[in-house]
């Protein structure tokens, strides 16, 4: 019993956190924002065919979130990402992260 | 998902690698970056760990990123563009070199994930 909770607790834990814990995210409209503003570099999938631009599919969620909060705040500075983050709202950022967060993961925690 | 996963990132950590290779800057020895890790692997290697300051949020999984992202996000970090405080540190201590060594390995597959 122990050993079942202590391999679950993690999973049930991340699976709250990946979809924005309180706030229920939207991951339809994240997606439908994805498409509009992020596809064409990121991919629509988080795949970003191009090494200048990161992989987002299977990011934490609360990262993508932080790095697009910060990007609009102008605390991390980028010419490109300060206009596309600039335009969205708190919503829409909450959307993206959850959805990125979502696809397939391309990328894990290793060394 | 994980055997979709495995089956990715090799094809996408060579694609990264043959267009950073083009972009004049160094290369980037895998073998060497793994040497280098020791600052990386507390953080980075572990699933689900968290940053402790300034913000609390999940370390961004660097396994697979494209190498040259992770050179730039590095050098980002030590011209002070980017501000996490840890990661100003690390990157502070790094050469160029260094930083196309780490980016070479997490851009690679086949790498170990610690467990909490």
């Amino acid at each position: 019993m122990t050993m079942i909770l202590r391999n679950l607790l993690p999973l049930a834990v991340a699976l709250a956190l990946g979809t924005g814990g309180a706030k229920a995210a939207d991951l339809a409209a994240g997606q439908a924002k994805a498409k509009e503003v992020c596809a064409a570099c990121h991919g629509v999938d988080g795949n970003s065919p191009s090494p200048d631009f990161p992989k987002l599919a299977g990011q934490h969620g609360d990262y993508l979130a932080k790095a697009l909060r910060d990007y609009k705040a102008g605390t991390r500075k980028n010419a490109i990402m300060a206009g596309f983050a600039g335009a969205l709202s708190a919503k829409d950022i909450d959307n993206l992260a959850a959805y990125y967060g979502s696809q397939p993961p391309v990328l894990a925690a290793k060394y | 998902m994980i055997k979709i996963s495995v089956l990715l990132v090799p094809a996408l950590a060579i694609a990264a690698a043959g267009t950073a290779l083009a972009q004049g800057a160094p290369a980037g020895d895998p073998a060497k970056g793994s040497q280098k890790v020791q600052m990386c692997q507390g953080c980075h290697g572990i699933e689900g760990w968290r940053t402790a300051f300034p913000e609390v949020y999940r370390v961004p999984k660097i396994a697979g990123q494209h190498q040259a992202y992770l050179v730039k996000a590095l050098q980002a970090y030590k011209s002070g563009e980017r501000t996490h405080p840890s990661m100003r540190a690390i990157a502070a201590s790094l050469s160029d070199n260094d930083m196309a060594d780490l980016a070479a390995y997490y851009a690679q597959a086949g790498l170990k994930t610690a467990v909490k």
